[in-house]
């Protein structure tokens, strides 16, 4: 086929030059998600913590066994903090009632100036227009509602939506 | 989170960290990087289709569901590669297989089958003169690594084609420096022997 002779040299270069310039091949098309069909994802760790936490507490004996030590450590601080809690009735009803009355003072002060904001800047006035009467209000209510609920039913679709391709994947 | 555009940029290391944390992009991107080189490879070792897919399907999913066992501190290509080379390596073993036909796999019975699994030569030249001289070139290049010993096989493949360095090839091959040096010297002797027709 050739009309000149190749030396050594020659057919060295000829060789690595083939070698070099040979073409990558590539798999069937489908390949990559045949494979990914077959391969098990790892979990997120947290998830693989709380799953094994929940396998290893779930079972009877220790679920049996967690459940009397936590009802014992109950028992043992009603026992132990009951005699001072009644050893030191007055001042804990003092600095109760101290507590009840500034928590009390600050969570009123919040709510009046949330409505007073409501009252002066009109909003009140603009809510009071558009839902005008109770009718209104639920339907709007009845809306958000059938909004939020179809938001959730949608990502739940779309959230199975990968393992469906995956399970086709394995039926191909 | 990295989109399959980001992988693209991050190193075998990286991308094999974001695997290892469940990412589903990461695991793609690792198949699309090695699909190709791991499935040459082994094609050229079993040269047969179908049966080369199986392997490189059966490589891919050794390496990627043991991706939590994968040290760091060895280069990931050797070891998909080590992991091919085995796959294929056990295959010759199991079952002796002719040297290439050009025309497709042995098995093959039909002509889909045929087309299916002949090599294709690369398509380089610019006339019809030399494009028949550049496919036959080709294929009797293919032919001669055909012909040649498993384990030389593996090793030019892997300096020639895949361009990879001496050291990965004897991490791949679990063979000393010398030796894979040895080897790739005597596989392009063997080549050029084959080749020596070509001389007349």
């Amino acid at each position: 086929m050739r009309d000149k002779q190749l030396d050594d040299s020659d057919l060295d270069l000829l060789v690595l030059r083939e070698l070099s310039s040979m073409p990558s091949l590539a798999p069937s098309r489908g390949f990559r998600d045949r494979v990914m069909a077959r391969v098990s994802l790892p979990k997120p760790a947290p998830l693989v913590r709380l799953q094994r936490a929940g396998a290893w507490a779930l079972q009877p004996r220790r679920a049996a066994a967690l459940a009397t030590a936590y009802a014992a450590c109950v028992l043992a601080t009603i026992l132990l903090a009951g005699p001072w809690v009644a050893a030191h009735a007055g001042v804990l009803a003092v600095a109760g009632s101290w507590v009840v009355a500034h928590v009390g003072a600050w969570v009123n002060a919040g709510l009046m100036a949330v409505a007073t904001w409501g009252v002066r800047s009109g909003v009140v006035q603009a809510l009071r227009e558009a839902f005008g009467t109770g009718l209104r209000l639920w339907a709007t209510l009845a809306t958000a509602a059938l909004l939020y609920t179809g938001s959730g039913y949608g990502l739940h679709v779309l959230l199975k939506a990968p393992r469906r391709s995956h399970e086709l994947g394995r039926a191909l | 989170m990295p989109t399959a555009k980001d992988l693209q940029a991050l190193g075998d290391q990286e991308v094999v960290e974001l695997a290892k944390a469940g990412r589903e992009t990461a695991y793609r991107e690792l198949l699309r990087r090695y699909e190709r080189p791991v499935f040459s490879l082994i094609f050229r070792m079993v040269r047969d289709r179908a049966l080369a897919e199986d392997l490189a399907q059966e490589t891919f999913l050794k390496v990627l569901n043991a991706l939590g066992s994968y040290r760091p501190e060895y280069k990931f290509s050797s070891w998909i590669f080590k992991i091919a080379n085995n796959a294929a390596i056990d295959q010759l073993r199991r079952r002796e297989l002719d040297t290439l036909s050009l025309d497709g796999s042995p098995d093959a019975r039909t002509a889909d089958e045929v087309e299916a699994t002949a090599l294709q030569a690369t398509d380089r030249a610019e006339t019809p003169l030399e494009e028949l001289e550049s496919r036959e070139t080709g294929a009797a290049i293919e032919q001669a690594i055909g012909r040649l010993r498993p384990e030389y096989r593996t090793c030019i493949l892997l300096r020639h084609v895949e361009g990879r360095t001496y050291e990965e090839i004897a991490e791949v091959m679990d063979l000393p420096l010398g030796t894979v040096k040895t080897y790739i010297h005597r596989a392009r002797l063997e080549l050029r022997e084959y080749l020596a027709d070509l001389k007349t």
